[in-house]
């Protein structure tokens, strides 16, 4: 009796710290993302300008590993002035605030891009850039 | 917008940075509103050459793709579509400042200069729909690419990247160096008069 009790609390107490964690590892943008949908969005939004590949840097840096990244972090890229002085880490909770308005995020960015307006494609493609590591 | 050669942007940056150093600090200026009057035909104003000869480039690569049936043709289409619009902006008041350039970079600088600075403050008083027009390029070039990707045109990828470097090129260079031109000849001009 004992036993089990001693089990259930266990089980009790994993339950809880996973869901404390868990919304911290995985944000809901990209827990709700298709990383096969948010390629295709990469692919007609985002590559003429970043590549997926580590250290290919393009008119844009390159997106590999960003999740988790320093903003302005990549090697060999020059950013602009107020994307130097920006100081975010690149978690799902930024990338969404960024790529729905680059300007509006970081005014005076150099990234000619408007925004990507539709959430489940943004958390497509977050999910997408979340496996690029 | 326009296709630039490795040593046109070294010399654009480089001629901006002289220029820079010698004007020293200028004095703002209020930017004039959106709807400032567009320089009619009677005083309409030359581009650079070098300037020129990119448009031209550029519309006809265009031109070619344009013709490719199926998604790159289209594709091709809305690019053109969007680069034309951005290009009577850049013809109409952007770019011609740039052909004072060579002038105030050897510490010329002449009361008949001053059609200029309409331009640039119209310039800098449309810089958000600059940008936002600049933006739609960038979604239409990444269209091309799109379309290409899968049937292995090289050429349309080739354009579309080359394209899309200039408007990078727009963003960093050319439109800051224009504002420059515009901030240099208030500071002179106006204190002159």
């Amino acid at each position: 009796m004992q036993l089990h009790r001693s089990i259930v609390t266990l089980a009790w107490l994993l339950a809880a710290a996973c869901g404390a964690v868990l919304p911290v590892l995985i944000s809901p943008a990209a827990a709700a993302g298709d990383p096969a949908a948010g390629k295709q969005v990469f692919e007609t939004a985002c590559s003429i300008c970043h590549s997926a590949q580590q250290g290919r840097n393009s008119i844009g840096p390159s997106l590999f590993g960003v999740v988790g990244r320093q903003s302005a972090a990549v090697a060999g890229y020059t950013y602009s002035p107020p994307f130097k002085a920006l100081g975010v880490t690149w978690d799902e909770a930024t990338l969404d605030k960024y790529l729905a308005g680059p300007r509006a995020m970081v005014p005076g960015t150099k990234m000619t891009y408007a925004g990507l307006k539709d959430d489940p494609k943004r958390a497509n493609l977050i999910a997408y850039l979340a496996t690029l590591k | 917008m326009r296709q630039r050669s490795r040593m046109e942007l070294v010399l654009l940056a480089c001629t901006a940075t002289a220029w820079i150093g010698a004007a020293g600090v200028a004095r703002s200026q209020p930017a004039q509103t959106a709807t400032a009057p567009a320089q009619n035909a009677a005083n309409h104003h030359e581009l650079p050459a070098s300037i020129q000869l990119g448009h031209e480039d550029t519309l006809r690569r265009l031109a070619i793709l344009m013709k490719r049936k199926g998604p790159v043709g289209v594709a091709a289409s809305k690019a053109a579509a969007e680069y034309k619009q951005h290009l009577s902006r850049e013809v109409e008041y952007i770019l011609p400042p740039l052909t004072l350039l060579p002038e105030l970079a050897e510490g010329k600088i002449t009361p008949d200069m001053a059609w200029a600075m309409a331009m640039t403050d119209r310039t800098k008083a449309t810089r958000e729909e600059i940008f936002e027009e600049r933006a739609r390029m960038t979604d239409a070039l990444n269209g091309i690419v799109a379309a290409a990707l899968p049937v292995h045109d090289n050429e349309a990828i080739a354009f579309a990247q080359d394209m899309a470097a200039d408007v990078l090129v727009d963003t960093e260079l050319e439109e800051p160096t224009v504002l420059l031109i515009g901030e240099y000849l208030h500071s002179k001009l106006d204190a002159a008069h």
